[in-house]
């Protein structure tokens, strides 16, 4: 089948480098690609709204703080849809090991109180 | 066309001795086996348990036959010897429900290995969720054959490459196999006990994560039987996407599994070229929805939110892009004659013992069973749409090729039209009522690997009461079984990969 041989050959030039430069460079992520929730302290109005809806339990707001267990949350984005004011931001942050369990723990001091 | 108004097919209650010959009766006139389920009434007001006996009809119709099972005698005749399909639903409700089927051939443990206590029914209502109980004493006992020259091979539960656990054991003559055990149910999490007492519209992430791979199929199968139950009426534009993240999913699995089968027999060039077309698909899942995988969109009333317009403006290119490429690499394989050699002959399944152990998907399609929910009763916008079914006849491991290639150029076609003719506006209702306390329905969808059953009944003050899914993996790992024998150990790799089945949504 010569047809097929140049077809072999013609198609990868053509192709030409399909793998990326990751870990070197950014994993080049679409603008919609969910990463863990990052609060915005300054637009937070502490009305705990992405505690109830995170399906998974991982948010909690005690006292002045706030707190989100990476190693519970399961990337859903339910809390930055639920936020009133758009204080949870779901950005392209994936890279989450860590050495610890104790850090998979976000705390964040809240400006303003419940 | 008008949208099927949803009705909840109506219960026949039965004699516990009359549910295996009414169930056989149903198919015998054609209705094919969806599954057995166990249930503790105690909850919705019953005194005992009780098992349901579910098929489909040709007419889209569903038999729903429930028995009665007293709570001091839990037993009742098994339908097994009557209808094989039901073989691991009738272990499965067992060992979670302590709903004995008298007369079943299998009295092993399924689900609950030998180490959970004897008596201990986690799906009864008065065991309580998130408690470990003691360990159990008992041995595993495989099943074996013996005579001169024959040798077991146990493989597994964990394996050289990075895979799910699953514990394999042949029992082999020379290279060739007699008879292939498949232990499973190593991952058992207990979603399904997770999800009782939950708002019933809520377990959408619990569901579609049994698996990593048919996310969208089964969170479609739960969001139906959902919408059912609650008389909601999902918007147009909502309909018009779950086909088309269902075809997604589709497409990124045959793509990857042609390339998995491909792996199977160390075939590395069409295992490169297909692995990179899966990633660009991933790539355009995540750009869609923000997950690779389609995770988090599809629930209840709709979708969770809208396609990103980046992600679904990029969409038709990259399609048109995979559609030449996938069509080369498949073509590669085919006209390699090292590979077919190994591809023919290889695993093969006659469609009696395809129907007679209720494969589904590829694997009963591959030996020229005509069965694809899409078709036979259509969801979301499907009954808009020209679903061609494809089937082969050999029932081998190129057969099973064969059909993912033309069902992912299938799937193609059909994403190109959804994307031509998807209709603007609200993509999610409320939920519409809440139900009586004991209301159920079923809901279904055709995965990538066959349909996903989703039995639901609400409790008080719109809860979940009890939640089953019945994935196409768990229906087709004994056709896995039935056909390994006779091939050579070394051909067990690319038979499995064949079927591609999944272990975390079997197991639950």
């Amino acid at each position: 089948m010569p047809l097929d041989v140049f077809d072999r050959i013609l198609r990868p030039l053509r192709r030409g480098t399909v793998t990326s430069r990751y870990p070197d460079a950014g994993p080049d992520l679409p603008p919609a690609a969910r990463g863990i929730p990052e609060l915005d302290v300054d637009r937070c109005d502490a009305t705990a709204a992405c505690v109830d809806a995170c399906p998974t339990g991982a948010i909690r707001v005690a006292g002045s703080t706030w707190s989100l267990d990476v190693g519970a949350c399961i990337l859903c984005g339910a809390c930055a849809r639920a936020c009133p004011p758009g204080a949870i931001r779901i950005g392209g942050r994936i890279e989450l090991a860590v050495r610890d369990r104790e850090d998979l723990l976000v705390v964040r001091a809240l400006r303003r109180t419940p | 066309m008008a949208e099927r108004t949803p009705t909840i097919d109506a219960i026949d209650h039965v004699p516990a001795d009359a549910l295996g010959p009414r169930l056989a009766g149903e198919l015998a006139t054609g209705a094919r086996f969806v599954m057995l389920v166990g249930l503790d009434e105690r909850s919705v007001g019953g005194d005992g348990l009780a098992v349901e006996a579910v098929a489909a009809r040709p007419d889209g119709s569903l038999a729903r036959l429930r028995a009665a099972v007293p709570l001091d005698a839990a037993s009742y005749p098994s339908v097994t010897p009557l209808v094989p399909a039901a073989h691991w639903d009738e272990r499965e409700a067992r060992d979670l429900l302590g709903i004995v089927p008298v007369g079943h051939p299998d009295p092993r443990r399924l689900v609950l290995h030998e180490r959970w206590p004897r008596g201990y029914h986690p799906l009864r209502k008065d065991v309580p969720a998130g408690v470990r109980p003691p360990e159990g004493e008992r041995r595993f006992v495989p099943f074996e054959v013996h005579g001169e020259g024959v040798y077991q091979l146990p493989v597994g539960p964990i394996h050289a490459g990075v895979i799910e656990p699953g514990h394999f054991r042949f029992s082999a003559m020379g290279e060739r196999v007699l008879h292939l055990d498949a232990r499973l149910f190593f991952v058992h999490r207990g979603l399904e006990k997770l999800a009782e007492g939950r708002a019933l519209g809520a377990a959408a992430p619990l569901v579609e994560r049994a698996c990593g791979v048919c996310g969208v199929t089964h969170g479609l199968a739960y969001a139906q039987a959902v919408e059912m139950l609650t008389g909601t009426g999902v918007p147009p534009r909502a309909r018009w996407a779950r086909v088309l993240l269902a075809e997604l999913e589709r497409l990124y699995n045959h793509v990857g599994d042609l390339g998995n089968i491909c792996a199977g027999i160390g075939f590395t060039s069409g295992v490169s070229r297909l692995g990179w077309l899966k990633e660009r698909l991933l790539r355009a899942n995540d750009a869609l929805t923000g997950h690779r995988y389609l995770a988090g969109i599809v629930v209840p009333g709709g979708l969770a939110f809208e396609l990103d317009p980046a992600g679904l403006a990029a969409l038709p290119s990259t399609l048109e892009a995979v559609g030449p490429e996938l069509a080369a690499a498949v073509r590669a394989v085919v006209r390699s004659e090292g590979v077919m050699s190994r591809l023919h002959g290889t695993g093969v399944v006659p469609a009696e013992t395809a129907a007679a152990l209720g494969a589904l998907g590829v694997s009963a399609r591959a030996t020229g069973l005509r069965v694809d929910l899409r078709h036979d009763a259509p969801y979301a916008a499907y009954d808009e749409l020209e679903v061609g079914v494809v089937t082969a006849a050999a029932g081998d491991v190129a057969a099973r090729f064969h059909v993912r290639a033309q069902e992912a150029q299938a799937s193609l076609r059909l994403l190109a039209e959804v994307l031509g003719r998807m209709p603007a506006g609200p993509v999610t209702v409320p939920l519409a009522t809440v139900p009586e306390p004991g209301a159920s329905a079923l809901g279904a969808a055709e995965g990538p690997r066959g349909a996903s059953w989703l039995w639901l009944r609400a409790g008080d003050g719109g809860t979940i009461d009890r939640l089953r899914l019945r994935s196409a993996s768990f229906a087709n790992w004994p056709v896995v079984a039935a056909a390994v024998p006779g091939n050579l150990v070394p051909d067990f790799p690319l038979i499995n990969k064949s079927f591609e089945l999944c272990y975390a949504c079997t197991d639950r």
